[in-house]
């Protein structure tokens, strides 16, 4: 399913047809299923998205060799966070908790003193999501709304302490310690009788890795050189 | 990493025979000699060996005391013997290579005390990693930072960092929380352990 480009022409139920992970990007712009034979273009005529940035975060979330730059001059920062923010949410309040129920099952089924350290782990991993995006939400997307609200009013930004480096250099994986879970299930829990539920949670970990993969490929490709090239333009020399 | 190996023996022709021996198996990058019982300590501090391969009769009341501490931490202990030595000395050492063993015997012995992957890749997930890197493990996964772990199993930093680096290219688990997960599905660590 890979290298696929989606345009407007193509409905959106031949966008899931070819490439599953593409359900999760609809709540993201408020599409709900149930469309019928809607092409991108209607839907999103339908709802007032702007194509051209539908288009944009679904080709760079879902194809890694996709490269926006030339389309970048055009993205809409604010449209953008608010997109980025839909995902947190979605990570918030839908993902994790569903993982965490898994990571109980798993748990209540399989009688090993590591299953409690594991569950710890996944606890203070989730943690640690968390401050990761909660500093986005409260730092670092407020600063590039103000950015973008300098440009919109072509107003000149004096002195401020923060900058779109700062973000670029705190932006860490954080998908590593998933994989630490996710190959410590693979490889190394012993055989526990636990055949289903193992294989549930280890399918939910690769998801969400791969989730959070294109959610940072979409923050480093668009979001940085975005507002990086505002700050050009609005931050006084 | 380079396999080290120090000789504590106080004939010289036994020693050198022993260097000789133990160098055409190639299994060292590293073969290092003393000849004094009052050496072995700093001579371990300094060449930090792999394994020790040492003459029994060289084992004072002190030394014993010693080496039962430094063996399960740090390094392997053989002994190496041409001579009739205390039984009582025999629990020191988790092997014993006779003056009459031949090369392949010697080689096949000092290759199980390194636990090198060949020999032991088929003995279950622990012996993934070699006796030092489970002991660098278990020491993560009690809390200690890499320095920490430098001064207590009297390495250098660098070292240890070399370790953790060979350790993660292993396992691929690269976090310490995971390395913990870890030692307790493979009893390198208990649970109560962790708590201290």
């Amino acid at each position: 399913m890979a290298d696929l480009i989606i345009t407007g022409k193509m409905k959106l139920s031949e966008i899931v047809e070819s490439d599953k992970r593409a359900l999760v990007l609809f709540p993201r712009f408020g599409i709900e299923l149930g469309f019928g034979d809607i092409t991108v273009t209607e839907m999103c005529m339908k709802l007032g998205i702007d194509l051209q940035f539908f288009l944009l975060m679904a080709n760079t979330f879902l194809n890694p060799e996709y490269f926006p730059d030339r389309k970048l001059k055009d993205v809409d920062v604010d449209m953008l966070i608010n997109y980025l923010v839909e995902s947190h949410n979605y990570y918030l309040e839908e993902r994790i908790p569903y993982l965490k129920g898994l990571i109980r099952d798993f748990k209540k089924n399989v009688d090993h003193p590591a299953v409690e350290q594991l569950e710890k782990f996944f606890d203070q991993y989730i943690d640690e999501v968390k401050d990761h995006l909660s500093y986005e939400d409260e730092t670092a997307f407020p600063y590039m709304a103000m950015i973008s609200s300098y440009k919109k009013k072509s107003g000149r930004l004096g002195q401020v302490d923060y900058s779109v480096q700062v973000f670029e250099e705190r932006h860490d994986n954080i998908e590593e310690k998933l994989s630490d879970i996710k190959n410590l299930l693979i490889k190394y829990f012993p055989p526990a009788n636990d055949r289903y539920i193992r294989i549930r949670l280890i399918n939910e970990l690769i998801d969400f890795e791969e989730d959070l993969i294109n959610h940072a490929r979409i923050e480093d490709k668009v979001l940085i050189p975005v507002v990086r090239q505002l700050e050009k333009q609005v931050k006084m020399p | 990493m380079g396999k080290s190996i120090l000789i504590a023996e106080q004939s010289e022709i036994i020693r050198k025979g022993l260097v000789q021996v133990i160098g055409n198996t190639n299994l060292f990058d590293s073969i290092n000699e003393i000849h004094a019982a009052s050496n072995l300590p700093a001579a371990v501090k300094r060449y930090d060996p792999d394994i020790l391969i040492i003459n029994p009769l060289f084992i004072t009341p002190d030394l014993a005391v010693w080496l039962k501490e430094k063996r399960n931490a740090n390094m392997r202990v053989t002994a190496f013997v041409y001579n009739i030595f205390d039984d009582d000395l025999r629990e020191l050492f988790e092997d014993v290579i006779q003056v009459g063993d031949g090369r392949n015997k010697i080689k096949k012995k000092l290759a199980a005390l390194l636990m090198l992957p060949t020999e032991s890749i088929h003995n279950g997930n622990a012996d993934i990693l070699s006796v030092r890197e489970k002991e660098i493990v278990r020491l993560l996964a009690q809390g200690l930072n890499n320095r920490e772990i430098s001064e207590k199993l009297f390495i250098s930093p660098h070292t240890v960092n070399t370790h953790r680096k060979n350790i993660t290219r292993k396992l691929d688990i690269r976090s310490v929380a995971g390395l913990i997960v870890y030692a307790i599905i493979n009893d390198i660590v208990t649970v109560e352990e962790l708590q201290q």
